[in-house]
C-alpha cells in the first residue's frame, strides 16, 4: 500500500461536491458514487484508493492512517479531536453551529442559560463553548432530530449545526448564540504527510488553484 | 462491581513468550548500540515528585499521581528527560567533561491506547549534557539512526527541524502571548489552515509572510536550507538554517544523510526544546517511532546550566513495526531436551549442567521416558530442537 495514496470521502452532503473537486486535480476513480456497494474503489492507473465512510468516522480512518488523506467538515473535526494534521480549508459546505432556544423561553443574556440542560449531537464543542463561558450545563448526547428535545422538554436548549435556519424556524427555536463558523477540510495522516510528502503536497497546491479559479469566475 | 481477576487495567498489556524474548533481543542490540557509542546506562526511580518533572516546564496533566505519606505529590514518571537533568544536576554534578548518559525505561501517561500507544510504555534513549553545536547534533541525529538500524528497521525517515528558526519567525511577526500561543498549538496539531488566518492576521509583507503561511509545507532535503536561507532576512532564522545546513554535512560524514528530511514547521509537544528536534517515521505506524532535540535552558531549571541534547525511541512502537513488516523474529525453541531413563534422574540432571555450561538452551524432561512416552514425543511438547536419551539400556 506504500506507493498508493487512500482518499477517505465522507457520506452525505459534502461528499458529491469533494468528488468533483478532486477529480478536477485528477483524483478520480470509475464509479465512485454514494451507492457504490464497493467499500473500496481503486484506481489502478493513479496509484489512488477511495474508501467511503460515516462523516463521524471519518477522521478516525485518517488518524490510524488506514487512509491517508480526507475531506471532513470542520465541526465534526473539532468534535472528534482526532490527531489528524488540517491542511486546507475547501470553503465549500459552509455551516454555523449555534444555540438555541424556544421562542417563548429566550432569556435576556447568555449567562441566564447556566444550569439548564443542553440536547447536541457534539457534546465535545457544547462543553468547550459553555466552559469558555464560565457556564455549568448539563449536556445531553443525542444522534438526531436535536430539536426534538425542547418541544418534548428533554432539554431546554439545544447546541446544532445550521445551514439555512429553516428547521429552527419550523419548530418555533431561535437562535441565541453562535459557537463557530464550518467549513470543508483536507485533513491528513501526520505520517503519510511525511512519507508521501511530494505528491500531497501536490495535491495541496493544485486543490488551492482550482478553488481561486473557481473564485474568480 | 464488575470481576476485574481477569483482566489488566486500562492501556497496559502482557508481552507472551516468544514476543517478550523477541523484543529483548530488538532492545539489547539498541542498548549496544548506545554503549558502542560511549554513552552509559543509568537507571531512576520509576516515581518521583511532580515538582521534578515541572522542572522541565509545565507537567501534562496526563500522568499518574499519588501522594506519600507527608501528603507530596508523586508521580510515575512520564519521560526520562527530567530524571536524568535532575540526575546530573546533583549526583553527576562533580564530573568533569560532556556527559553521555542512556536509559531504558518504562513510562507512563494517561494516553487514549490503541495499537503501540499504551499507558505504559517502554522507552530507550540518550541525553548528552555539556556539548552545544551542530557537531553534538549530529551525533546524536547519527545515533538515532543507527540504533533504529541495529533494532532492526530498514525504511525510516528522520524529520528535522529547528525550534530557534520557528521563535525568530515568531519574533518578526510580533505575535503576542497569545498569537504565540494559536501559533504554537497550530504547529503542533499540523493546522495549517488556522496557521495561515493566524499569519494573515498580522499583515505581513514579502518572502517572512509567505514562508510563514507555508510553514507547515516547508519540508524536503538540504536543498530547502539554501532556498529559506536566500529568501529570509531575520538573523536568529538564518543562524538557525546555518545551523542545520553544517549539521547536515556532518551526517553526511555519518553515512545517515540519506535517512534525513528537514522540516521547518516540526514542533513537538514538549515545551523545553530550543534548537534543533526531531521526530522518526515508519510507513507501518500512523505515529512518530523516536523523537528529540535540544533543550538547552532546561538543565538551568535544575540549578545546573548547561547545553543538553537527547532523544527516546519507542520500543513498543519499533516492535510493532517490526513485527507488522514481518521482521520481528518469534522463537520459542530451546536448542535441547534432555530426556532420561527411569532411574537416571541424577545423571540427567548433571548433562543438563554441563550442557548449560556449554552455552545451550536445556530443558529436563518432566519425567524418565517410557514406551507409552517416548523422548521424541517429549521433545515435541516440550519445544525443543532434539533430545539426548540419558542412562543405560536395560
Amino acid at each position: 500500500m506504500e506507493d498508493y495514496i487512500t482518499i477517505a470521502l465522507p457520506k452525505g452532503k459534502l461528499f458529491q461536491r469533494s468528488v468533483d473537486l478532486l477529480a478536477k486535480v485528477g483524483y478520480s476513480a470509475d464509479n465512485v458514487t454514494e451507492s457504490s456497494r464497493k467499500l473500496v474503489i481503486t484506481n489502478e492507473a493513479k496509484k489512488l484508493r477511495f474508501i467511503i465512510t460515516k462523516t463521524v468516522d471519518l477522521p478516525t480512518y485518517v488518524e490510524y492512517g488506514a487512509a491517508d488523506i480526507g475531506i471532513i467538515g470542520k465541526d465534526v473535526l473539532l468534535e472528534a479531536r482526532k490527531d489528524v494534521y488540517e491542511l486546507l480549508d475547501l470553503g465549500f459546505g459552509k455551516c454555523r453551529l449555534m444555540l438555541a432556544v424556544p421562542e417563548n423561553a429566550r432569556r435576556p443574556q447568555l449567562e441566564d442559560y447556566a444550569h439548564l440542560r443542553v440536547a447536541t449531537k457534539y457534546p465535545h464543542c457544547a462543553k468547550a463553548y459553555f466552559d469558555k463561558l464560565g457556564i455549568q450545563t448539563e449536556i445531553i448526547k443525542l444522534n438526531g432530530s436535536i430539536e426534538l428535545g425542547p418541544l418534548i422538554g428533554l432539554s431546554e436548549l439545544i447546541v446544532d449545526i445550521v445551514e439555512t435556519g429553516r428547521t429552527l424556524k419550523e419548530n418555533k427555536l431561535v437562535e441565541v448564540d453562535s459557537v463557530f463558523t464550518a467549513t470543508a477540510r483536507l485533513i491528513a495522516n501526520r505520517v503519510s504527510f511525511k512519507l508521501k510528502y511530494d505528491r500531497l503536497h501536490k495535491l495541496v497546491t493544485d486543490l488551492e488553484r482550482v478553488l481561486k479559479e473557481e473564485e474568480e469566475k | 462491581m464488575s470481576n476485574r481477576i481477569l483482566q489488566v487495567p486500562y492501556g497496559t498489556a502482557d508481552i507472551l513468550p516468544g514476543e517478550a524474548a523477541a523484543r529483548r533481543k530488538m532492545e539489547d542490540s539498541i542498548a549496544a548500540t548506545f554503549a558502542a557509542w560511549g554513552f552509559e546506562e543509568v537507571a531512576t526511580p520509576t516515581f518521583e515528585y511532580l515538582a521534578t518533572f515541572g522542572g522541565g516546564g509545565r507537567v501534562s496533566d496526563s500522568n499518574f499521581k499519588f501522594f506519600d505519606r507527608q501528603n507530596n505529590t508523586l508521580m510515575l514518571r512520564t519521560d526520562m528527560t527530567a530524571p536524568i537533568a535532575r540526575l546530573v544536576a546533583t549526583r553527576l554534578q562533580g564530573e568533569p567533561g560532556v556527559k553521555r548518559l542512556s536509559y531504558r525505561a518504562q513510562l507512563f501517561r494517561y494516553e487514549e491506547a490503541q495499537s503501540g500507544r499504551q499507558c505504559e510504555f517502554t522507552q530507550a534513549g540518550i541525553e548528552m549534557m555539556g556539548e552545544a553545536g551542530p557537531a553534538a547534533d549530529a551525533e546524536v541525529i547519527a545515533l538515532a539512526v543507527t540504533a533504529l538500524q541495529e533494532a532492526g528497521l530498514t525504511h525510516f525517515t528522520l524529520s528535522v527541524g529547528q525550534v530557534a528558526f520557528i521563535d525568530g519567525l515568531a519574533k518578526a511577526a510580533a505575535f503576542n502571548t497569545e498569537q504565540l500561543q494559536k501559533f504554537k498549538h497550530c504547529l503542533i496539531t499540523h493546522n495549517a489552515v488556522g496557521l495561515k488566518n493566524l499569519v494573515r492576521q498580522q499583515h505581513l509583507t514579502g518572502p517572512l509572510a509567505q514562508v510563514m503561511e507555508e510553514l507547515l509545507f516547508l519540508q524536503g532535503d538540504a536543498k530547502l536550507l539554501a532556498d529559506l536561507a536566500e529568501k529570509l532576512t531575520e538573523p536568529q532564522c538564518l543562524q538557525a538554517l546555518a545551523s542545520l545546513q553544517e549539521m547536515y554535512k556532518l551526517t553526511e560524514a555519518y553515512g545517515v544523510a540519506a535517512y534525513v528530511t528537514f522540516d521547518l514547521g516540526l514542533l513537538r509537544d514538549f515545551d523545553y526544546y530550543t534548537g534543533m528536534i526531531f521526530e522518526g517515521y515508519t510507513p507501518e505506524l500512523g505515529y512518530p517511532i523516536i523523537g528529540g532535540g535540544r533543550y538547552d535552558k532546561m538543565m538551568a531549571a535544575f540549578g545546573s546550566p548547561c547545553p543538553a541534547i537527547g532523544f527516546a525511541l519507542g520500543v513498543d512502537r519499533v516492535a510493532l513495526a517490526l513485527a507488522r513488516a514481518g521482521k520481528l523474529e518469534i522463537n520459542r525453541l530451546t536448542d535441547l531436551l534432555v530426556a532420561y531413563k527411569p532411574g537416571a534422574l541424577p545423571e540427567a540432571i548433571k548433562a543438563c549442567m554441563d550442557l548449560r555450561a556449554q552455552g545451550q538452551s536445556v530443558k529436563l524432561a518432566p519425567r524418565p521416558c517410557s514406551k507409552d512416552e517416548t523422548p521424541e514425543a517429549q521433545m515435541k511438547v516440550a519445544r525443543c530442537c532434539a533430545y539426548t536419551l540419558i542412562g543405560k539400556a536395560e
